[in-house]
This record gives C-alpha cells, structure tokens and sequence, in this order.
C-alpha cells in the first residue's frame, strides 16, 4: 500500500496542508482501504489539483490521488467515452479530435481531471449553449464509503444521488468513471473574431449580443490603469471544414504546454508597473480574426505552466462569482473596489451564463460571472472580499467554491439555498462522514 | 480552519483576564473568527471586556479555570476542541510575583506552578490534539526576565525559563506536523501587573505586545520579542561579564 505524509496546496498556493497521500493500485485495493477506513480526519479524493482553493486537501486526514483511474474508452455505436477520474481533459481532447469528436464543455485549462470537473461542475466558453460539464454526463460511477461501487444516472432511482455529486466537492463519494457524451467536430480548429472594447458597457453589450451568434464567448478585462472595463472581447464557432485540409486524414490536436515558469520564492513580479504594462501590451496585441488551434484558444493559460507561481509564496486569490442580471452595477463597483484596494491584475474574465444545472451546489446560473485572480498579500482584501460577499448574498448572487478557500460559512445558505437539500442526500450518501476537506470543515459544509 | 489570508476561525485565550492575552486577541484578524474560548479564573470578566472588541457574530465560550488545578486541564482542553478544529491557543496565564526576599517569598511555588507546570501542562496537552487535527499553533508568553537571572525577579525569570525551554524543545518535536510553537518574549509591559513597579528600559503598552504576538503568528519566526530592539539585548545581556551585568540589573 502506497501511503506517505504530503504538504499540497490549491493552485493559488494560499493554504498549505499536510496529508496523508494514499495513492491506490486498483480499485479492489482502493474498496478495502475506504471500507476500513477510520480516520476521524476523513478522506478527500485529488486529480490534478487544480482547484484553487482548499477543496482538495485534508489537513490531518487523508487524500486519494485518483491518477490510476486512467481508463479511456470510446464507444462504438454512439458519440460517448467511458473516462477514468484521473483523465485530464487534455488527454480526453486529444484522444477525441482523433476520432472527430471533442468535449461540448472544456475550462479555461486541459490540466483539469475528469473526477475533478464533474466534482467541481466546471464550465466553458461555451455555457451559454451547453451548460456546465454536467449537460455532457451521463453516468457516474462512485465509490461510497461503505466501499460499494454504484452507477448514478442523471434521471431514474439515482437521479439525487448524481444530481448531489454533481458540484459536490468529492464530498459525496470518490467518481471513478465516467460516461460522457461528446459533439461531432471535423476540425481541431475555431474561427476566431476578436474585439477590442473600451469600456465595461461596450463589454456588457457586445458580450450579450455575441452569445447569439458564437458557440464560445469570453472577456478578458483589463483590472490595471482607471479599471474602467476596457479589454478584449473573444468569440469562436467551430469549423466545419478547414480549407484546404484532407478530411479523410486524421486530424492531430497541437502538443501543449511550452514553457515552465521557473520558481521565484517568496517574491512575487506582480506589482501596479509590470501589470500595467503587460495588461496595455495584451489590450493593443494584434487581434485574431480567423482561424486558431482549439488548444490555443479553450485554454490559452496552458501555454505556460505553473503561471500560479507568478504570485510568490503568499500565492492569491481567484475571486469568482456570478450575479443575475440585471445587476451590472454591481460589476462596475467590483472594478471601482479593486481600483481602490491597488488590486492590479492580469487575469479578469467576464462571462455570461446560461441555464443552470439542476444540481444544488452547481455554480452557475444566469447572469454574469466575474473571475478576478488578486495577490493574497494585498492590504485590506480580506475585509473587502467579505463586504463584496455581503452584497452578492443581497444580489442573488454567490461565489464559486472551488475557486474558494476565504468564503465566510454564514453566507453559504444564502448563496446555495438547496445546501440543506443537499446536506441530506450526502448525509445518507456517506452517513459515516467519512469524504471530508479541508474546505468543508471550513465552510461547515457536511 | 485557517482560511487564504491565514485568519482563524477557531481561538482560545487561556488566562483570558491577561492584559497581554486580551490585546493579542485584540491584534488577531478578526475576519473569520467564529469562535473564542475564553479560559479564567473569571471568564465572564474577560467576555465583558472583548465583547466590544470583537465582532457580534463571533461566539465566546466562557470556561471557569483555576490554573494551578491541573488534575482539570484535560478537561478544559477537550471543551476547546468540542466545536471541531482550534487554530489559534494562546496561554497566557501567569503570576508576576514579588521581590523575594527569601524569607518572605511567599508566592514563589504560585509563580512556579502557574508561570511554569500550569502553562506547560496545558500547552503539552493542546500540542497533542492539535497533532490530531494536523495543524495549529500555540503562543505561550514567555519573557525577557528569562534571559540571564536577576536578583530581583529571579524566581519568576526562571518559571518564564522553564516554560521557553520545554516550549522550543516541544516545537522542535512537532516539526512536520502542521503544528508550531510561538515563544513570545516581552520585556516590561505596562499592565495593572506591573503599575506599582518602576518602569524598565524599553517599556511598552500591552497593544504593541500584541501586534508583535499576531506577527510573529503569520511569520515563519518562533521567537519574539516586544519590542524587537530587545532582541539584541538580551544578546548583549548573555554574553555580558557577570559583574557589569549586575551593575546594569541591580539599579
């Protein structure tokens, strides 16, 4: 049995947490541990550790790697994959543009697991359209904790128990596979229209009315200089056929990433100068207008790994949240409020979502959602994020918690009212209690 | 749990009455904190003097505790760890004692007992089940008297010596376990304690001990000192020859 101590942290690299890693053989061997399990501290699954904040790690307690669940398996007669847990969606992509296929909803990064998207219930580009990654699930396969394996489909007797797990934060039980239902594609290629906008109204309109023409739509916003909402608008629709290209032949998605970004300690090189200067470079680059790779433009970050270490040892913050519309003000106070904390960051991404899921800890639903990475040392943040948090709670807002690792649990019945709904499908899910996180001690979530 | 901006949700302030215990709890981010233990002799003295300070919705849990009656301190532990996870304990339960003449120290085994086996007692048992829980920290408030003895305070010097001693040598041990130890080190404070007292070189107010604690909390540090300068003397005062040495104490 591979047991040993590991200090891991979420992609922001705020929380450090040691554990103990438990990292299985096969699926027999992974059964027997969970049944025997006694831990008071629990266990919590990981993929590729890839959400930000403390949803993956047990401090004192144990995480499941859940790398070996590697299966990949497409179906002859339908447009369906059978995908272990541990598959990347980059793996997954690669494997499905072979056969002409590809994922209806892909995140920002490739370097996501598959247990991970369906735990987190992540969303694209696309949402507008398809909705969160749960549109595209068709079955789970789960591990409970009294370490029986039982499929769940969305609809039938196990609809409560999927619907829980959807967005559940591995709190419900550990997802080994996965069936997925995937879209015909005869290219690895987006046409690309981007535009350049000066102001969050401009973004606002152009956003909306662009969702019904475009299959992917996203802004990047520029949270430097006067915060006033200028940046990029990026809208894509597959191409049916690329010009020039011998459709018979198979088509091979670009390998990915290039470049590593090195360790830099405890400094971080974000600061008001560098960002301000990164952030009118990217807003006066060249547009794109044509066709891209589908690599280049689902998951543009992926160019460069580890980015997150950009921010030094104190790591930072990914403030992600959604508000009806209706609500727009509330937009332009965020940038005013980030404006005056000094908060100067690369990354900001508005969105417009569609449906929501019927899941009741699923993130999204119809409105605008704002993404904003902020370093974490910045002065007054925490105090700020939290009177934001009050508005949203007001706003019929709420946050997203796998980018979270600060969210106050008093603002959580408010932000997920189905919380209780689903306290009592995990309760009888994992009546041991035995999924627990980091995260869900804090939030008090189980 | 601590959150993204290393904030507890969960604290106990043991010697809760303490003025140097209540202003660290004071310089404590407050954002999170659902939780506060409050551990003393007069526990509801204590909530009625934070009450203000702290948030509403922050909870405060008195428990009635006599220090030296330490056959109860598993007791009391437990109750700081029934609401789930502690993230922050701060021990700073303490007698200052008086100049011992040595036919009349009186207090000294008071001084002993509190300053040195009650705080080390508990801090010993808190370290334990924070080990469970997988993180943690502790500060204990030591003191500069600890540094070399003098013949004024040489009693309480050598408990605040005792309790630095085990509290190094048992965050040494914890190492790797998600659990520390902060040793901070004041020198004179003026509190209630020491208002009758001529004031020390280096004095300061019980607020900027408690700024000094908080830091030392976020920092990778365990040592401390209020104020920082006298870190340095303390360098000096070891290595200093006996006889200046007691030229510059006894004055």
């Amino acid at each position: 049995m591979s047991l040993h101590k590991m200090e891991s942290t979420g992609w922001g690299r705020t929380v450090r947490s040691v554990s103990t890693e438990y990292a299985p053989q096969s699926i027999e061997a992974l059964q027997e541990y969970v049944r025997d399990q006694k831990s008071p501290r629990g266990c919590i699954t990981h993929g590729l550790r890839r959400s930000y904040g403390d949803s993956s790690l047990n401090i004192g307690g144990i995480t499941i790697d859940a790398a070996f669940l590697s299966r990949l398996e497409f179906h002859a007669d339908a447009p369906v994959v059978t995908v272990g847990a541990g598959v990347s969606i980059r793996t997954l992509e690669k494997a499905s543009i072979e056969r002409k296929l590809f994922p209806p909803v892909v995140p920002g990064t490739g370097l996501v697991s598959i247990g991970g998207a369906i735990a987190a219930d992540i969303h694209g580009k696309s949402h507008h359209i398809t909705g969160a990654f749960s549109s595209c699930v068709k079955r789970i396969q789960m591990l409970y904790s009294d370490g029986e394996i039982r499929d769940l489909y969305p609809e039938g007797p196990t609809a409560d128990h999927f619907w829980a797990s959807i967005g559940g934060l591995g709190l419900t039980g550990m997802i080994l596979e996965a069936d997925l239902q995937l879209i015909q594609m005869n290219t690895p290629s987006v046409l690309v229209e981007e535009t350049r906008v000066n102001n969050l109204d401009e973004m606002l309109t152009l956003l909306s009315s662009s969702d019904e023409n475009f299959q992917h739509t996203v802004a990047w916003i520029d949270l430097s200089g006067d915060f006033r909402g200028r940046g990029v608008v990026g809208k894509g629709n597959y191409v049916s056929q690329e010009p020039g290209a011998k459709q018979e032949a198979p088509i091979k998605s670009k390998n990915a990433p290039t470049l590593t970004f090195p360790k830099i300690g405890p400094f971080s090189l974000i600061n008001k100068l560098s960002v301000r200067a990164f952030n009118e470079m990217w807003f006066r680059k060249p547009l794109t207008r044509g066709i891209a790779s589908i690599d280049s433009f689902m998951h543009p970050l992926d160019q460069i790994q580890n980015w997150n270490r950009i921010y030094g040892d104190r790591g930072f913050i990914q403030y992600q949240f959604v508000v009806p519309e209706g609500n727009e003000d509330f937009l332009a106070q965020v940038l005013a409020t980030m404006k005056d904390l000094g908060a100067a960051s690369f990354l900001g991404v508005l969105k417009k979502f569609g449906k929501g899921s019927p899941a009741p800890l699923s993130f999204p639903k119809p409105g605008w959602t704002l993404a904003l990475d902020i370093p974490a040392n910045l002065r007054n943040l925490e105090s700020t994020l939290n009177s934001l948090d009050s508005q949203l709670c007001d706003r019929n807002g709420r946050i997203y918690l796998v980018k979270d690792a600060r969210l106050k649990p008093e603002f959580l019945p408010t932000m997920y009212p189905r919380l209780e709904e689903w306290r009592g499908i995990r309760n009888n899910m994992d009546p041991r209690g035995m999924w627990q996180s980091d995260q869900s001690r804090r939030l008090k979530l189980c | 749990m601590l959150n993204a901006f290393h904030s507890p949700q969960s604290v106990a302030l043991l010697g809760a009455t303490s003025e140097i215990g209540q202003a660290i709890l004071k310089a404590l981010p407050h954002d999170s904190l659902n939780t506060c233990f409050l551990v003393a002799r007069e526990p509801q003295r204590a909530a009625t003097s934070l009450k203000e300070v702290l948030p509403n919705r922050t909870t405060l849990v008195e428990i009635a505790f006599q220090a030296e009656a330490t056959q109860t301190h598993k007791d009391i532990v437990n109750q700081l760890f029934s609401e789930g996870d502690l993230d922050v304990a701060i021990i700073a339960a303490g007698v200052l004692g008086n100049n011992p003449d040595l036919d009349e120290s009186t207090n000294a085994l008071d001084v002993m007992t509190v300053n040195y086996v009650a705080c080390a007692n508990l801090m010993l048992l808190i370290a334990e089940k924070m080990k469970s829980q997988g993180h943690g920290q502790i500060e204990i408030i030591s003191s500069f008297a600890q540094t070399r003895p003098r013949v004024d305070n040489f009693i309480y010097g050598s408990s605040k010596a005792g309790l630095d001693f085990m509290a190094r040598g048992l965050n040494d041990k914890l190492e790797g376990t998600g659990v520390s130890i902060n040793i901070l080190r004041p020198g004179f404070v003026r509190t209630r304690m020491t208002k009758s007292m001529a004031e020390a070189p280096f004095a300061v107010n019980s607020d900027a001990v408690g700024k000094v604690a908080v830091n030392l909390l976020k920092g990778d540090d365990r040592i401390g000192y209020a104020p920082a300068v006298l870190k340095y003397v303390a360098c000096v005062f070891t290595f200093m020859p006996k006889k200046i040495f007691k030229r510059i104490s006894n004055r």
